[in-house]
């Protein structure tokens, strides 16, 4: 008697083990499909990543690509410049125009050279700043 | 077939370092010379998404806006981020470390990205030199 009592209960635990089976079942199959679509896309990006034909060669691109990667760059002088370089510039450009030394041929030819090195650098702080010793020293101005 | 996807991986990884070394770089330079009072705004630089339209060979598939703003404390003009930009763009050993690391675009802009200009980083890159 007590074996047909316990029957039916344990009849009743039985399929609910299978229901939550089946149910465990089509959520790993869920899981399974969204992590295989994942991998396919990962695999497409790579594919993409690794599809460009026009780069240059590997060992090319690291000679002189670390040459210029590891280029000191002047960090302070391009900050400097963007505050400074233009007052200097304007100072430069009147004091050192060749039409100031018309007389003088000498100093009129390297007013000119000053003047059209002083065009060509007028963000560059740093070397405004040379050239302005430049025409202290071979101009004889005064700023 | 797998050493080079396995050495195309390891240059990724590898120029990802080197962009965020280089606005670091410049980032730590600002700081300094605004902490000093050598300039009167702190240059704050870091990576954008870019601009779509000046894509280059070795632009990098994502981010490849290198973005400069100025924290000055007032508005600037547009011929002050001019300025600042040809700054930039004249230094020929940055503009070539910039486009050799996949950016190209150079984005200027003023304080909480007010405004700005960009600039197409490939056509000031004097090739050759």
């Amino acid at each position: 008697m007590a074996k047909e009592i316990q029957n039916p209960n344990q009849q009743q635990t039985l399929e609910k083990k299978a229901d939550k089976n089946q149910e465990n079942n089509s959520n790993l199959n869920v899981w399974t499909i969204i992590s295989l679509v994942e991998f396919v896309l990962i695999l497409f990006l790579l594919f993409r990543l690794f599809k460009r034909k026009e780069k240059p060669t590997s060992s090319n691109k690291a000679f002189s690509r670390d040459e210029i990667v590891n280029e000191k760059i002047d960090y302070e002088n391009i900050l400097k410049s963007s505050f400074q370089a233009r007052d200097l510039y304007d100072k430069l450009k009147k004091k050192c125009h060749p039409d100031r030394f018309p007389t003088d041929l000498e100093l009129n030819k390297i007013a000119d050279e000053l003047f059209q090195e002083i065009q060509k650098n007028k963000t560059n702080l740093k070397r405004l700043e040379e050239l302005k010793n430049e025409a202290i020293l071979k101009l004889k101005i005064s700023f | 077939m797998l050493a080079n996807a396995w050495n195309k991986i390891k240059d990724w990884f590898r120029d990802r370092n080197d962009r965020n070394e280089t606005v670091r770089d410049w980032n730590n330079s600002a700081k300094d010379a605004f902490i000093a009072g050598i300039v009167p705004a702190f240059l704050k630089s870091r990576i954008t998404k870019g601009n779509s339209k000046y894509k280059h060979k070795f632009s990098h598939t994502f981010n490849t806006g290198f973005r400069v703003e100025v924290l000055a404390g007032r508005p600037l003009t547009r011929d002050d981020l001019i300025f600042l930009g040809d700054v930039i763009l004249g230094d020929t050993s940055l503009v070539r470390k910039l486009v050799v690391l996949g950016f190209d675009t150079l984005e200027v802009h003023g304080e909480n990205d007010s405004y700005g200009l960009q600039w197409q980083l490939i056509t000031y890159l004097e090739l050759g030199s």
